[in-house]
């Protein structure tokens, strides 16, 4: 049978131990995170390690089939996501000020996480179908362009400021995988950096903006919007090169980090670990996205390329801009750390697009 | 598709992936830098940070000392004040109406309180905020038994200063009141903070390094509500580390209060004015006496806007001390030194007697006596309080001889009692007369200068502190205020023994005469203070004077009518008694008294004889006019 003969002659170890191995880490780290929470929130880690166990079937299943057949189906899949996102507006509560979970029994979906996988399929649907070997122009941005548009409209809608930003991050970093004719670049990046003051009074809420310029003046409002970037500072600051211990961060144990579980479980681990194991961790997803990206250089057709560097952009940037904003080099939006972090649809996810990565991995001696 | 055109298509991207890596990379290392600059070059700082996150620092204040007064009775002592302290991110609307309630305030008080509390500014939010000063002990009662229902709210039992004798002795007692922001930056490094009390005046604030202690302080491990985690699940929490605060130090003062409580009562009818007393062979201070007072108590704070104001704009000004810190013209209490320096120099001798006419012309100008005496000599002089004998010896004395002597005596100079502002007082002399009066002097300012008019200035403690020197033959003492200083158990720590600033070297006949002029003066038929007597009382030798106040300046402030007081001359008498074996000198001033025989002198005879003689010696003899059964 090909399909067994393929898992055990190429299976990817390297992506294997380095996703169980983040995602062991992070299960131990919510341990601690929720350990200071108590009450419902105390068994979270457990729900994590199901989220992860349902998360590696996923992936199981996504490698098994062979992508090529994903390709066929990547607008359906594309479809789905849509659909699901307009859904958030007719099912969703408002949580927090913005909807973005559909409630399944006692579980939420949030489709924008799916959202970015169906997209990335998408658009790498479309740019295996659109090979060129001259440089391209703005008038062939105009289909990815749009394939972007629809949800990012719909995310900003929830409103998702981060899952919104990671989008565009991630169908930056496909569109600079093409070759764009400069001249097409260079009025590209000026009509952006043009529109960008348009985005700041237009786009931004005013929470988004107040975090921005407490951003760039932390000191001004330490005890306001600069708190939570603050405390995250001093958790890490104070974790010294070894940390305090596992179960003894005192920002964490003693509620000084906000939103432990979600937007912060790194201060929990780089205090309680320290430098060391800040710096194992790192090493860790940056080992993941290198080997995503030689994964995608070895893929043998533009539509496993586009999606491994889709895969690992989304890895990479979730992680950049979350521990940049932790550690006090980016404004504080809601991004988490891939894996790390407690989330169902963001471990599902990710999972996925480990599997989608294993499957081009494994596929790559195929054809 | 066969296997080269695939390879084709890929084709297009093949060279970014290196880019992308080395952005990877570049990024990831930017990280980690930042994390070294965060956890190994910044670790302690933000150690310092996390520390300062946990721990919640409760002050417990040191009880300052008791002062006691020379037989032993607290003049200042502390009792509790209960103050309320809240966390405010503790209570709900439910809470601060259920404290408003058990406090028994009214609507008004109550969302005074309500509006403070939400004031209170986020990062205050998670401490002790303190709500409530001082509450009644029903209202402490109160709040302790619903307890359980408010986590948020403490209270603490704090030390106050209480003062059983209220007003008597206020000036020289002292009270505190809390730290100013520039106290604060005037004594950094002494551990006050904001919400400390610091002696504001007198021995309160003179003693101070003595009284205060050292507060202790409680440190609790708390989480980001403030809530207190004493040994939290996972053992991040150290134990509370509890200081225990050193009690200040306890002050025996030479003051008697009984002798304060009778110079108090001898005042009634006086509005305005001051005593001293002085033990002559120690130069212990037994009475310091300046009126109006005001109540200690009511100065550690909560002092009403009304109650200061109606301090303030008091036209007998209670917050000066007239003591220490006021100066004066001797007027004739000054005669002393006049006739010492004469007899000393032996410029003239005692027994020369001068006619008295009422007047003494000086070229065009002419001095006044108080009435016309006939032949004196110096003591009668000094008995009968003669300007024209004085001036007659000023002539020939000279006025640097009369500044030497007075200064001699220690006026002019400060003399060192140690607590609230001392002035030094003025003695002239020939070249300040020089200086300032455009280069003409002439001989009136020195006739002026030996009756105690003119230009020189004495503080009352100076003056009682010379008439004690005169008693006891020349031994001028600093005057001194404590005298030991003990533990809370009673063991003595410091003890200041009596301080001799200066002997004087006078003849003893010399000082014998005018002792025998003082005594004169009470004592004799002839003398200014022979009213003030006490018949078959203490034997008190003195001299009276009266300060003529040189054209008041009228305050605008002031009400015209009270400008026949200000015209009014101070009146005087400085002494001690017992005449024969002289124990306490005493200086009394009655501000705008008019003449010294009149006022001040009965003020002095009662309270040495209060305090030497055991009361009124005429108590149990039945009155002059006794109906007989």
């Amino acid at each position: 049978m090909p399909l067994r003969r393929g898992f055990q002659d190429h299976f990817d170890w390297p992506l294997f131990v380095t996703t169980a191995a983040i995602s062991v880490v992070g299960v131990i780290n919510l341990y601690s995170a929720s350990s200071a929470a108590g009450g419902a929130l105390r068994d979270l880690y457990i729900q994590q390690i199901y989220w992860l166990m349902l998360g590696a079937g996923a992936a199981v299943l996504v490698a098994a089939v062979d992508y090529r057949h994903f390709e066929r189906y990547g607008w359906v899949a594309y479809g789905i996501g849509i659909t699901l996102l307009v859904l958030v507006f007719l099912l969703a509560r408002e949580i927090r000020g913005s909807q973005r979970w559909i409630p399944i029994g006692s579980f939420s979906l949030q489709p924008s996480e799916l959202m970015k996988l169906f997209f990335i399929v998408a658009l790498a649907k479309h740019l295996h179908n659109d090979p060129r070997t001259e440089g391209r122009t703005l008038k062939d941005l105009i289909i990815p362009g749009l394939i972007l548009v629809f949800p990012l409209m719909l995310i900003l809608a929830q409103p998702d400021l981060g899952t919104a930003l990671i989008l565009v991050f991630v169908f930056a970093t496909i569109m600079v995988l093409t070759h764009l004719k400069l001249r097409s670049l260079v009025t590209l990046v000026v009509s952006l950096a043009a529109s960008a003051p348009m985005a700041w009074a237009y786009l931004l809420k005013d929470y988004q903006r107040e975090r921005v310029t407490s951003f760039l003046d932390p000191e001004k409002d330490i005890l306001d919007s600069g708190w939570h970037a603050y405390q995250a500072k001093v958790a890490i600051g104070s974790g010294g090169l070894t940390g305090k211990g596992f179960l003894q961060g005192t920002q964490n144990q003693h509620k000084f980090l906000p939103d432990q579980h979600s937007d912060f479980p790194f201060p929990v681990w780089a205090e309680e670990h320290g430098f060391i194991g800040a710096v194992v961790l790192i090493m860790l997803y940056l080992v993941l996205v290198l080997w995503g990206l030689k994964i995608a250089s070895e893929a043998k057709d533009r539509f496993g390329a586009v999606v491994a560097v889709g895969v690992s952009a989304l890895i990479f940037w979730q992680a950049v801009i979350n521990l940049g904003m932790v550690c006090g080099l980016l404004p504080v939006v809601g991004i988490t750390l891939p894996l790390f972090s407690y989330g169902g649809s963001s471990v599902l996810t990710i999972m996925a697009g480990i599997g989608l990565l294993m499957n081009i991995s494994m596929r790559r001696f195929h054809f | 598709m066969n296997l080269l055109s695939v390879r084709r298509e890929v084709g297009e991207f093949k060279k970014r992936y290196k880019w992308m890596a080395l952005f990877v990379i570049v990024t990831m290392t930017i990280i980690m830098g930042r994390l070294f600059q965060l956890q190994i070059l910044q670790n302690d700082r933000w150690m310092v940070e996390a520390e300062k996150n946990i721990t919640k620092v409760v002050r417990l204040p040191a009880t300052r000392g008791i002062i006691r007064d020379h037989k032993g009775r607290v003049v200042a002592q502390n009792r509790p004040s209960y103050n309320v302290y809240v966390t405010p991110s503790l209570l709900g609307d439910e809470q601060l109406s259920a404290i408003g309630e058990l406090l028994s305030l009214d609507a008004d008080q109550k969302q005074r309180f309500v509006r403070r509390m939400e004031n209170v500014p986020a990062r205050r939010r998670s401490h002790f905020v303190l709500a409530f000063n001082d509450i009644t002990r029903d209202q402490y009662a109160a709040i302790e038994t619903h307890r359980r229902e408010l986590p948020g709210v403490n209270v603490v039992a704090t030390p106050v200063r209480a003062y059983p004798f209220k007003t008597l002795g206020a000036h020289t007692i002292g009270f505190l009141n809390e730290v100013s922001a520039d106290d604060l930056k005037r004594l950094t490094g002494l551990g006050y903070g904001a919400g400390h009390s610091v002696g504001r005046s007198g021995i309160e604030r003179a003693w101070e390094s003595y009284l205060r202690g050292k507060d202790g302080e409680l440190r609790v491990v708390v989480d980001v509500q403030g809530q207190e985690l004493d040994g939290s699940p996972h053992r991040v929490a150290q134990r509370a580390v509890r200081e225990e605060p050193v009690p200040g130090l306890d002050l025996r003062l030479t003051l008697d209060m009984d002798m304060m409580r009778a110079a108090e009562r001898a005042f009634r009818g006086h509005p305005s004015g001051g005593v001293a007393v002085v033990d002559i062979k120690t130069g212990r201070v037994r009475a310091l006496y300046s009126k109006p007072g005001y109540d200690l108590n009511e100065m550690g704070g909560g002092l009403s806007p009304m109650r200061a104001k109606e301090i303030l704009e008091n036209p007998f000004r209670p917050l000066i001390d007239k003591t220490t810190y006021e100066t004066y013209f001797p007027g004739s209490t000054f005669k002393p030194i006049s006739a010492i320096a004469a007899l000393q120099d032996g410029i003239m001798t005692s027994s020369v007697e001068y006619k008295c006419p009422g007047y003494y012309e000086l070229g065009k100008r002419r001095f006044r006596c108080s009435h016309v005496h006939g032949d004196v000599d110096m003591r009668d002089a000094i008995t009968q309080s003669c300007n024209v004998y004085f001036y007659k010896l000023a002539e020939q004395v000279g006025i640097d001889r009369l500044a030497l002597y007075a200064r001699e005596f220690g006026l002019g100079q400060k003399t060192g009692v140690g607590i609230n502002t001392e002035a030094s007082g003025f003695v002239p002399t020939r070249d300040w007369y020089a200086k300032n009066h455009n280069n003409r002097y002439h001989l009136g300012f020195t006739l002026n200068t030996a009756i105690g008019q003119g230009d020189t200035r004495v503080t009352l403690i100076q003056l009682a502190m010379m008439y004690a020197a005169i008693a006891s033959g020349g031994a001028l003492y600093v005057p001194q205020l404590v005298e030991r200083v003990e533990q809370a158990d009673g063991v003595t720590v410091e003890e200041f023994p009596p301080r001799v600033r200066r002997h004087i070297n006078v003849d003893p006949a010399h000082i014998a005469l005018i002792k025998e002029g003082l005594l004169g003066v009470v004592n004799d038929r002839e003398g200014t203070a022979y009213d003030a007597r006490v018949q078959g009382g203490v034997m008190v030798a003195g001299k009276t004077g009266t300060a003529e106040v040189s054209k008041h300046k009228l305050n605008p402030r002031d009400d015209p009518r009270r400008e026949w007081y200000y015209r009014r001359a101070h009146s005087w008498f400085a002494g001690f008694a017992p005449a024969d074996n002289p124990e306490l000198a005493i200086a009394v001033i009655v501000e705008h008294g008019g003449q010294g025989g009149k006022y001040a002198a009965p003020i002095a005879t009662q309270v040495l004889q209060d305090a030497l003689g055991g009361g009124d010696p005429n108590k149990n003899k039945p009155l002059l006019i006794s109906k007989k059964p």
